[in-house]
Formats: C-alpha cells, sequence, structure tokens
C-alpha cells in the first residue's frame, strides 16, 4: 500500500522530508474502500488535467481533495462524476471496476455531485427541485414528500419540502442540493468547493450536515483550496499539484501552512500589513452614496467613507450585499447613483467612467474576464483597454502599436507576466497571470486610487503572493487603496481598515489588527452585536 | 513546429475545406435534381470573357460596400440587417438630390454623396438610438426599418418621378451628364466599362482598415463588440459607440447604390433598380471575415457566380438558382470550416503557450520540474 | 492579420479553380440547350423573360405560348433564361449580350424592365432583331417595340361591369401604380362611363414602384376588392397578376363578380372561383410575339413600334363561362366597332 501514501515527485529526496513524516496508511483508521481511483489520467491541449491519481477514499469517511487552482481537481471529479471519460486509468466502486461514461452512469453506482453553482429553479418548492428529474423514484406526490421528510430528519437537514427556494438562504439551498443527491440514493457524495458561497456559521452548519452523513456510512469528497476548512472537517487529505496526487495526509499531524507548501511545492506568501503608511490627506471621500435597483430597491443605501493617501480600505460582506454595485458606483458604470465622490479635492460624481479613469483611479474588476480583459485580443491590445486615450497607448487618436507592446513587455517583466509575448490571446495565459497583467495595467497610468475588486480570487497561490505585494506596494507609494474581498484573511492581512457592508448600507467599522474572522463574519450576516467601533449598527429584518 | 508555417496551412486549410465542401455538397444537389453535373461545373469555373470580367468587377464593388457597411456593425457585434433599407432610402436621396442638378458638374455628385451617407445614417441611427435608449433589438428594428424604407421609397418615388412618353418604367430625373462618374475602359473592344466608383470604394475600404485597425475609435469599436462589459468597465460608453457604429455602418450603406447611379444607364433611382444588395452584404460579411480585403474576395467570388448564371441557363440550360444554392451553401461552409480552423488553431496556440512556458520554467529552475512534467 | 492570409488563399483558391475550369471548357459546346422550344433551325431565338419566367401563368407564358406556337410553324431554334427579382440592370444587360454573342438571330425580351437594356445593348449587334414587350422608348432600325392598347380591352370590360353591375357601383384594383396599370385604369373608367356617366368607380393600387410586390400578393388583393365590396361595389376588375387570386376570392364570398386579365382567367383561375370571372380582358402577347416571329420568318426586317390593339386583335375581351349575356357582347362589339373606327378615343391615363 505504499503508493496510497506518497506519490508523484515529492516522492523524490528533494521534497520529501517534509511529507514521509506527515504521511500515514490511510486506510487503516477505516474500513473498507469506497472509491478507489488509479492510475487515471486525462489531457486537454494546453492544460494541465490528470496524470496518474490515486485516491482511496474510506467508506464513512470526509475526504477532502485539496489543490490549487488549475491543479486538476475539477477535471477529477468530471471523471469521477461521469461528465469525462478519463484517458487511462480505472474507477473502483465498492470493489467494483465501472466505467463511467456519463452521470446517469454514476449516479446508478451511487455517486452524486453537489456542484460550486446551484442548479436549482428558484420559483419551484424545495419538494418539486428535488423530485425534478427523478419522478421515476418516488413519484411526485405524497410517496416523494415522505422520502424528503424522511432523508432531511435521518441526515438532520432541517428541510421544509414546501418552501419555495428563493425564500432560502445560501446555506439552505446548498442542504436542497445535498437532499437532491441524496434523494436519487447517492452513497458517494462530491462537494464542489461548496464553502466558497457560505459565511463562517453557514460553514459550521454544513460540516455538521456532513459529519451526520459520515456517521450514517456516506462517503464524502470534499474539494476546497481552503485550507483551514479543510482540516478542521476532513479524515483524509490528498494533495494535488500540476494535475497529480502529491500525497495523501492525515489532518491531525499536519498544518495548513504544510498543506499550503505542499499544493504549491514551495515557500508561502502571507498577506500581512506593514507599518502604516496611512496620511492625513484624504484621497478618495464618498458621501451618501445611493443607487436603487430596477425594482425601486436601495441597493445603496447611504453610503460614505473616506479613504487616505497610502492607506487601504477594506469592505467585507457576503456576496450580493452591495459591494459591485459600490465599486460600479465610484467607477461611474452604474448610472443613477446619488451622492458626492470627491476624489483628491474634486468632485466626479458627475463624470463619465473614461474622465473618472483619467481623474486617477486604477481598477482590478471582480470579474476580469468579464470586465477585465478581451479574451481573444492580444496582450497589447489588453494592455490599451482602459487607457485607449493616453499615452504610450496612443496618441491624437491613432492607436501606437509599437509603444504599446513594449510597455506590455514592461508589464510583463515587471509583473512577472509569464507568456510568450505580446502578441498572445489573453485566454491563453493562466488566471494568475491573466491578473497579474490587469494589475500591471491598472497601475501602469500613474493612479491615485486603486479599486481592487476580489484580486486574487482564482489565481494561483504564486500570483497571490505577488498580486498581494504590488497592493501593499501602492499603498507604500501613497495610493488610496479600495479593496474588496470575499476572503476575510486577505482582508485582515492586507486593510488599515474594514467597513462591513449589508444590504448596501456600511454596518460597521472594524480594525484588522483586532477582529477575528468570525466577528467579521457575525456583522457580514447581520446577526452580529459584536462591533466594536460600530458607526452604525441598525439592522434590518 | 514552425509556428509560421502551421499559420499559413490553416490559412490555406479553411478555405480550401469550405470551397471542396460547398462543390460536393452543391454536386449533390445538381445530382439529386438530375442535371448535368460535369456540364455545370465547367460552365461556372470557366473564365469569364472580357466584358464579363467587368461585369464582376462593377457587380463586386456595390457588393463590395455592402459587405463593409455589414461588417462595420459585425465588428461591434451589431447585426445591422437593415443596409438594405439603408441603401435604398440612400440612394433614393442622392438620385433626388443628383437629379435636381443645384450645383454644378461635381460639385453637384459630391453633394449627392454627402446626402446619400447622411440619409443612410439617419436611417440606421434610428436602429442604433433604439437600440442605445429603450434597448430594442437592432435586428428586429432594422427589419422593420427596412419594410418602412420600401414603402417610403416608394411613396416619394411616386411624387418625384419623373415619366417618361411611351416607357413603363418609373424613375427620379436622370443625373445629369456632367455629374456622371466616367467609367474606366479597360479593354477597348467591349462595350462595358468600370464603374469609376471602384475607386472611390477602395477608398473607403482603406478607411474602413485604417479607422477599425489603428484609431481609438476603431480600438474601441472592436473592445465593445468583443466584450461590451469589459468596455464599459474601461470607459467606453457603450451607449455612443451604438449610436455611432450603427450610424457609420449606415454612411457606408448608403453608398451602395451609388456606382450604379452615378455609372450606369439610366442614371437614375426607379423601379427597376437593383434590390437585395443588403441582404448579399450580411452574406458577403461572413464569407470575408470583416476584413476589407476578405471582404472584396467574397465580393468577387459572389459577382462571379452571379454573372456565371446567365450562361449556365442559356448555354447548359440549367436553372439558375443553382448559383443561388452554390452562394448559400459557400456561405455555410466558410462560416462552418473558419470555426473549426478557428478552434483548431486555438487549441495550438494554447499547447504552444503552455509548453513554452514549460520549457522556460524548466530552463529557469531546476530542481523542481520532475521527468514527468518534461515529458510532457 | 490571421484573417488577411484566410481570405488571401481563399482567393488564390478560387483563382486556381477557375483556371482549371477555363482551360478545360474551351472547346466548349455553345448552344446545347434544351430551354423549351422546337427542334433544330434556322432561326435561333433567345427569349428572355421577366421574372417568373416561363410557367408564371400569366404574362411570361403568354409569350412562350406565342413562341412554342411559332415554333411549331416555322423553323427556329429557341433559348429561353428568366430575370431574377431585383437583379441589376447590368444583369438584364448580360443577359441580352450573352443571347447576340452566343450567334442568337432574334432576341424577345419580355416586360419593359428590359427598356433601357434594349437602349444599351442592340446598337452593338445591329445584326440582331430584337423585340421588347410593353416600352416603346428604343428607336433603332434592328429593335421592334412591341405595346398593346390595354385601355382599348379595358374600355370593354369596363363598359361590361357598369352593364352587369345592379349598384351601378363598380371597381379597380391595380397591382402596382406605374403608368402602364394607370393605362388598364383610364380604360376602364372611360368604358364604364361611356355605358353610364354616373357609375361609381373605385380604385386602388396595392403598392408604389420600386415596390413591386403588388403583383404578387393575393392577400392584400383580396382585402382591397373586399373593401370595395362592403361599400357597395358588385364588380371589380382587377389588373393585379398574381394578387387577382385574392380579388376573385372576395368576389366570391361577398357574392359580386371579377374581371380577370392579361388571359382568359375562367380558364386558369383556381376552379373554386371560376364562377365570378364575368370576364377578362386579353393582352394576347403570345399573338405579338408569334406575329413578330412569322414577319422574321417571312424574311422581313421589322422594326419600330408596333401596337396591338382592338383592331390588331392585340386586346380584347373573353367571354368563357357564358356570364355576359348576348345584349352585352352586342353592346361591346358595338363600342369596339367605334374605337376601331377612331370614334371613341379611349385615353390612357386616369
Amino acid at each position: 500500500m505504499d503508493d496510497l501514501v506518497v506519490h508523484g515527485p515529492l516522492a523524490r529526496p528533494e521534497g520529501s522530508s517534509l511529507v514521509t513524516s506527515l504521511s500515514r496508511d490511510a486506510s487503516a483508521a477505516t474500513g473498507e474502500v469506497a472509491v478507489r481511483l488509479r492510475g487515471i489520467g486525462k489531457r486537454f491541449p494546453g492544460v494541465i488535467a490528470n496524470d496518474d491519481i490515486n485516491i482511496d477514499v474510506a467508506r464513512g469517511s470526509i475526504h477532502a481533495v485539496v489543490g490549487e487552482n488549475g491543479a486538476g481537481k475539477s477535471t477529477l471529479m468530471k471523471i469521477l462524476y461521469g461528465v469525462q471519460p478519463p484517458d487511462s486509468g480505472t474507477i473502483e466502486v465498492n470493489g467494483t471496476e465501472l466505467a463511467l461514461s456519463t452521470p446517469a452512469d454514476a449516479i446508478k453506482a451511487g455517486i452524486g455531485m453537489v456542484f460550486q453553482h446551484f442548479m436549482l429553479a428558484d420559483n419551484l418548492t424545495v419538494l418539486e427541485n428535488v423530485v425534478l428529474g427523478a419522478e421515476s423514484l418516488h413519484g411526485i406526490g405524497g410517496a416523494a414528500r415522505a422520502k424528503v421528510a424522511e432523508i432531511s430528519a435521518a441526515y438532520g437537514l432541517g428541510i421544509d419540502p414546501d418552501r419555495r427556494v428563493e425564500d432560502l438562504g445560501v446555506g439552505a439551498r446548498q442542504r436542497v442540493e445535498i437532499l437532491k443527491v441524496l434523494y436519487r440514493g447517492a452513497r458517494i457524495i462530491i462537494l464542489d468547493e461548496p464553502t466558497a458561497v457560505l459565511v463562517p456559521q453557514e460553514v459550521d452548519e454544513l460540516f455538521g450536515n456532513l459529519r451526520e452523513l459520515k456517521r450514517e456510512g456516506l462517503s464524502v469528497i470534499f474539494i476546497s483550496h481552503k485550507l483551514d476548512e479543510v482540516l478542521s472537517v476532513a479524515d483524509e487529505i490528498t494533495v494535488i499539484r500540476r494535475g497529480t496526487t502529491v500525497a495523501t495526509v492525515d489532518p491531525r499531524s499536519v498544518t495548513s501552512r504544510q498543506l499550503a507548501e505542499l499544493m504549491v511545492g514551495s515557500e508561502l506568501p502571507t498577506p500581512q500589513t506593514e507599518a502604516s503608511t496611512v496620511t492625513d490627506e484624504v484621497m478618495l471621500s464618498v458621501r451618501g452614496l445611493g443607487l436603487r435597483g430596477p425594482d425601486g430597491r436601495a441597493v445603496l443605501d447611504d453610503i460614505s467613507f473616506d479613504i487616505h493617501r497610502g492607506e487601504i480600505l477594506g469592505i467585507a460582506g457576503v456576496e450580493g450585499n452591495g459591494q459591485s454595485e459600490l465599486v460600479e458606483a465610484v467607477m461611474g458604470m452604474r448610472g443613477g447613483a446619488e451622492g458626492a465622490v470627491v476624489l483628491s479635492g474634486r468632485d466626479i460624481a458627475g463624470l463619465s467612467t473614461r474622465a473618472r479613469r483619467e481623474a486617477g483611479i486604477g481598477y482590478v474588476p471582480e470579474d476580469r474576464h468579464r470586465h477585465g480583459l478581451l479574451l481573444d485580443a492580444p496582450l497589447w491590445e489588453n494592455r490599451v483597454l482602459g487607457h485607449q486615450t493616453r499615452e504610450p497607448s496612443a496618441r491624437r487618436g491613432v492607436i501606437r502599436r509599437r509603444a504599446a507592446r513594449a510597455d506590455t513587455q514592461r508589464i510583463i517583466d515587471a509583473y512577472d507576466v509569464r507568456t510568450p509575448g505580446t502578441e498572445v490571446p489573453a485566454r491563453a495565459l493562466s488566471g494568475g497571470n491573466q491578473q497579474k497583467l490587469i494589475v500591471g495595467r491598472e497601475m501602469s497610468a500613474d493612479p491615485v486610487l486603486l479599486i481592487a475588486s476580489h484580486p486574487t480570487r482564482g489565481v494561483d497561490v504564486g500570483a497571490q503572493g505577488a498580486i498581494w505585494d504590488h497592493i501593499k506596494r501602492a499603498r507604500r507609494e501613497g495610493l488610496a487603496v479600495l479593496l474588496i474581498s470575499a476572503d476575510l484573511d486577505e482582508l485582515i492581512g492586507l486593510s488599515d481598515r474594514i467597513e462591513v457592508v449589508l444590504r448596501g448600507r456600511l454596518v460597521g467599522t472594524f480594525d484588522p489588527s483586532a477582529v477575528t474572522p468570525e466577528e467579521l463574519g457575525s456583522a457580514m450576516t447581520g446577526a452580529g452585536d459584536a462591533a466594536p467601533t460600530t458607526t452604525t449598527e441598525e439592522t434590518r429584518g | 513546429m514552425n509556428v509560421r508555417l502551421t499559420k499559413v496551412a490553416l490559412a490555406i486549410g479553411a478555405p480550401l475545406l469550405a470551397l471542396a465542401l460547398a462543390f460536393a455538397i452543391t454536386s449533390l444537389v445538381l445530382l439529386a435534381a438530375g442535371d448535368p453535373v460535369g456540364e455545370v461545373w465547367a460552365q461556372i469555373i470557366s473564365w469569364p470573357e472580357a466584358r464579363n470580367q467587368v461585369n464582376i468587377l462593377n457587380n463586386a464593388t456595390v457588393l463590395f460596400l455592402s459587405g463593409l457597411a455589414v461588417s462595420i456593425g459585425f465588428r461591434m457585434n451589431l447585426f445591422n440587417i437593415g443596409v438594405d433599407g439603408q441603401y435604398r432610402v440612400a440612394v433614393f436621396a442622392a438620385a433626388a438630390v443628383a437629379g435636381e442638378g443645384w450645383l454644378p458638374g461635381y460639385l453637384n455628385t459630391a453633394l449627392a454623396i454627402v446626402c446619400a451617407m447622411l440619409a443612410g445614417a439617419a436611417w440606421a441611427g434610428i436602429a442604433g438610438v433604439l437600440k442605445a435608449t429603450r434597448g430594442v433589438s437592432e435586428v428586429i428594428a432594422t427589419i422593420m426599418l427596412n419594410f418602412i424604407a420600401t414603402a417610403l421609397v416608394a411613396y416619394l418615388l411616386a411624387k418625384v418621378a419623373v415619366r417618361e412618353e411611351g416607357s413603363n418604367v418609373i424613375g427620379t430625373a436622370p443625373v445629369p451628364e456632367g455629374s456622371r462618374i466616367p467609367g474606366i475602359q479597360m479593354w477597348s473592344d467591349i462595350p462595358t466599362e468600370i464603374y469609376g466608383f471602384i475607386v472611390f470604394a477602395v477608398l473607403v475600404g482603406v478607411a474602413y482598415w485604417f479607422t477599425l485597425n489603428k484609431t481609438r475609435f476603431g480600438f474601441e469599436l472592436r473592445a465593445t463588440g468583443r466584450s461590451a462589459s469589459a468596455a464599459v468597465a474601461s470607459g467606453i460608453s457603450v451607449r455612443r459607440m451604438t449610436i455611432t457604429t450603427m450610424m457609420l455602418s449606415g454612411a457606408v450603406a448608403g453608398l451602395v447604390g451609388l456606382p450604379i447611379l452615378f455609372g450606369t444607364s439610366p442614371y437614375n433611382y426607379g423601379s427597376t433598380f437593383q434590390s437585395g444588395l443588403g441582404f448579399a452584404g450580411i452574406a458577403i460579411a461572413l464569407l470575408g471575415r470583416n476584413h476589407p480585403v476578405g471582404i472584396a474576395l467574397g465580393a468577387l467570388l459572389f459577382a462571379f457566380l452571379d454573372e456565371q448564371s446567365n450562361p449556365l441557363q442559356i448555354l447548359v440550360g440549367v436553372s439558375p438558382d443553382i448559383v443561388a444554392i452554390t452562394q448559400g451553401v459557400i456561405v455555410l461552409t466558410v462560416v462552418v470550416s473558419y470555426e473549426l480552423v478557428r478552434r483548431y488553431g486555438a487549441r495550438l496556440e494554447q499547447r504552444r503557450v503552455a509548453a513554452q512556458l514549460a520549457r522556460e520554467s524548466a530552463a529557469a529552475k531546476d530542481p523542481r520540474p520532475t521527468t514527468k512534467e518534461a515529458a510532457r | 492579420m490571421r484573417r488577411t492570409k484566410f481570405t488571401a488563399a481563399l482567393a488564390v483558391s478560387i483563382l486556381a479553380l477557375a483556371g482549371c475550369g477555363s482551360s478545360g471548357s474551351d472547346d466548349g459546346d455553345s448552344g446545347s440547350g434544351n430551354g423549351g422550344g422546337g427542334g433544330e433551325g434556322d432561326i435561333k431565338v433567345g427569349l428572355a423573360y421577366d421574372v417568373g419566367g416561363r410557367g408564371d401563368q400569366s404574362f411570361n407564358d403568354s409569350a412562350a405560348a406565342g413562341l412554342d406556337r411559332a415554333a411549331d410553324e416555322f423553323s427556329i431554334s429557341s433559348d429561353e433564361s428568366e430575370a431574377e427579382d431585383g437583379e441589376a440592370e447590368a444583369a438584364r444587360e448580360e443577359r441580352l449580350r450573352t443571347f447576340a454573342e452566343n450567334d442568337y438571330d432574334v432576341v424577345i425580351a419580355v416586360g419593359f424592365a428590359y427598356a433601357t437594356a434594349i437602349g444599351a445593348v442592340a446598337p452593338d449587334y445591329p445584326e440582331v432583331e430584337f423585340a421588347v414587350i410593353d416600352d416603346s422608348t428604343n428607336e433603332f432600325d434592328n429593335v421592334t417595340n412591341l405595346v398593346f392598347a390595354e385601355e382599348q380591352g379595358s374600355f370593354l370590360v369596363g363598359a361590361a361591369a357598369a352593364l352587369t353591375s345592379e349598384s351601378n357601383h363598380v371597381g379597380f384594383v391595380g397591382g402596382v401604380q406605374t403608368p402602364l396599370i394607370e393605362k388598364f385604369e383610364a380604360g376602364y373608367t372611360a368604358g364604364a362611363q361611356a355605358v353610364n356617366p354616373d357609375v361609381q368607380v373605385d380604385v386602388t393600387y396595392l403598392t408604389q414602384p420600386p415596390d413591386f410586390t403588388g403583383f404578387a400578393d393575393p392577400a392584400r388583393g383580396k382585402t382591397a376588392a373586399q373593401g370595395m365590396f362592403d361599400a357597395g361595389a358588385d364588380v371589380v376588375y382587377h389588373a393585379a397578376g398574381g394578387s387577382g387570386g385574392g380579388v376573385f376570392e372576395a368576389a366570391q364570398e361577398a357574392g359580386g363578380r371579377a374581371i380577370g386579365v392579361d388571359s382568359d382567367q375562367y380558364n386558369t383561375a383556381d376552379e373554386a372561383v371560376r364562377d365570378v370571372i364575368l370576364t377578362s380582358m386579353l393582352k394576347n402577347v403570345d399573338v405579338a410575339v408569334y406575329e413578330f416571329l412569322s414577319d422574321i420568318d417571312a424574311g422581313e426586317d421589322p422594326s419600330g413600334t408596333v401596337t396591338y390593339d382592338l383592331e390588331a386583335d392585340g386586346v380584347g375581351y373573353s367571354t368563357s363561362g357564358d356570364f355576359l349575356t348576348p345584349e352585352v357582347i352586342e353592346q361591346l362589339e358595338g363600342f369596339k366597332e367605334q374605337i376601331i373606327a377612331g370614334e371613341i378615343e379611349v385615353p390612357t391615363a386616369p
């Protein structure tokens, strides 16, 4: 059984000291193997997919699969769920070798999957959602309702079958997804990044549910890159790097830092605030910013804050509470915003997005594919994007290709963008390199304010560290930085001050050096009474 | 593998694949209909005579302008189906103005051209404004505007028409002799001349290329076409771009009918004026991949096929509809094969980038990348 | 950049294909056509149809009938080609040129759309005899303009309408408001008023040029005619080509009468509506084509404008179905004689 312990390159001497100390014989602790993957390989042109993946998932256990974005986790799970066939290797479920060519095969074999993005019809009830597509199992009437109630009770899911999905919170929706899978008879459940959309309290609930499943003898495969969570819930952890399994470790004998280093294969960066560079000079002043949605509801409600030169203001909040709108209102991308936006003494509220950019705002958008890049355009054109009115990209209305290419090359060198050249389409780059290019571009026009929205979302750890460094450098150079992030560690690590946004209002100000993620989480969900330096504490509903 | 060589191979492969497919499909249609396949192809691909070559160039000039007009919209992901209505409104305006002869000689011509562009731009601008302000799909708006254009032009033509004794054709007053654009006599022994307007069409093609590829405006237009959301974030006013682009497309559409108006008898706009040019433009823009050179070649191909439909019917006895079928099939196969080749090319590119990065990182650092990765 | 290369390659490949083609077909077989004419003969005739071509049950078919009759009687071989909707002036010109270049002796252009093209082509081929139907603007030694006195035939059916009408109220539906169709209207109105100066004549046109859909839109024809029947008219004459079918339907539904045009529509219309067709204004394009070819066959060199009127039997009215009473026919014959004698001058414009 030693191939279970350590696979791939880390078995070699140079990386092995850490791993060998962590490894242990996984199958000893638990009984039979529910899923056994051997030598799974999958090749796509130009992307690292899977190569010689070996995993054993014990019955009645929670098995975490961790790895960076692009390490091959998703591909592996698609193979296991029958979405894609492997090029090589075997899949055994409960000791029988299977060929899974469609998800239907996987479901038949008792494998279920809960996707990161929920696949629920909002306007249907929980029962209808669960039964949808599985009408042949228990019909759509009383039998189905009884079954749903039974499952909900057995695993402590606490779901009312007759509620409409649109009335449920995120955590409850996720439990509906799990219920759907169980209803279809799954004994092996794959959860793809289940905590990405949850606040800390909901995460705890989810973990409670998972432990319940485990107690009932089900096997859970839990995909994540949030290492602390993995360590708290998993019985075993398999690390995937560059498409191959590099180690299977016991969470009791490993720290999250060690895990991360296994994932990355090198030393890790941390978002640590350096000595304060905050000045008295207000760079950005927002007063009474308000915005109504199409339905007339306030999406932003009387938002006011200042950012000083050399200061990073972090905005924390559960997604969908107005962060995107706040950024877009400051950028002038949303019509109909009220209130004042003053940038270094000048009210820019009436200006167009272009004029605001020219006034010195650099913008790293939250969705780089939608807002930051022209994916099919070469890198140099992406360099021009947003700077098409300014030197060196353009002069007198004509795009200067040569200068733009040269400056793109400068960014590539300065920001360590890994690319063969400036003519490569942006799509060909990895997420981290795309993001580094964007950061480089936004810093290139000497901005006075940098708006960074989820700057490290979906980028690999290496790029994450680099991007953090660039943000910190911007702060040192006297920029005001507005940082929006769902990653509380990132917020706490980088920010000089954190504002929490809830239902379009700023509901509390926190000092990052004195706040815990849990406290932030409470404030974000509106449950919190804890808000040390709260400015406005009212929460509604 | 040599990158450049691969690119060239792919570049030649796509159109060859498309033409071969079109050839095969059309042959099947002919076989099914029981027509003489060999004879039809021999006729279709026979080298045209001098006067036919002139006709091809002339027809291609018109189709080229139409293709350009459509492709301006395409570059911004706007589907301007309304080139047909725009060019009719425009050429009518030009004919009405030129026929009046308010200004002498070529000043009259210039005035008419400006009027045509303004009329086309205004007509297309309606769809642009509707899209930008009310979110009305430009496809729907331009289709509706085509109908309205038909009726409007008919109505106005009836008002200004000059009727000649013994003739059943009604049309505007002919453009005065001094304002016509003389043809270019390519071969002295044939009766047809190349439209002088072809020079202007080439200039428009060059201007199109320069504007779209070299200027900031062109960059913003293309960026908006590639990703409207990214355009917004980078400070481009998508609304304004929508209106401007539609108007620009309409202005070029306004030129479509002018080679005919100024270059061929009866030098007016009337009941027998060529119609349907706007729709041909859509096919040609697709065929030409929105590049002026491609559009020119696509226009030539279509004009060539059109020209061959006459002898096909008279000399081979096969319905000229086979030409329309061939044209349609070519558009389809070209679209399909370019997409196939594009995807294949993109995959090659991605693989190449990945391979190169892997090589670089292998060269740069060393202990880590293992034999396994290097082997990949 | 990639696109440029693609398209360059496209051109190369097309040219290559075209090149192969030409080398292979130089010894081509011109004139292997099988249009629809008779066997091999001395006179080669090219017939250029208007949109619709042979088989349109109307104008083009009438010309085809004339050609077929001539082919039966004379030594003629023929080929045909039809126009496409909305084609370029150059395409029409090229159609005529293709015939002329390929040694056809006679080229007949059906329809006024060819007027400009004939004017451009005929002078270049003095040895070819051209004929054009429905246009009289060209004056060349080798061009014969075949035109019809539609107003005269329309006059007679107008009289028939007024004589048959009980409500003293008749209608006219024109397909497209061209001068040609206005001739029909003018004759029809004059005929009706000759019978009864107080008769009410409703006139409507379906479309305005250059929109020619009015000749092929039965639904619109029906709506227009319905309006007239609803307003009290009981006989409606159409000069609207394919839209006429709708006029017949409207007449049937309203219990009124309709008058056909061009050919004897009692014989060609849908059986269900035949019984409403009081009469048809005949425009004998076949006669014109036949007589023109007959002159050629006789070795003559026709030119100028030949008007096919009542006297030449170029226009007339039909009596199929026997809906016209002998008394009505008697009166119509009286009008006919008066027109031929010049006692009645029928207006050509409303």
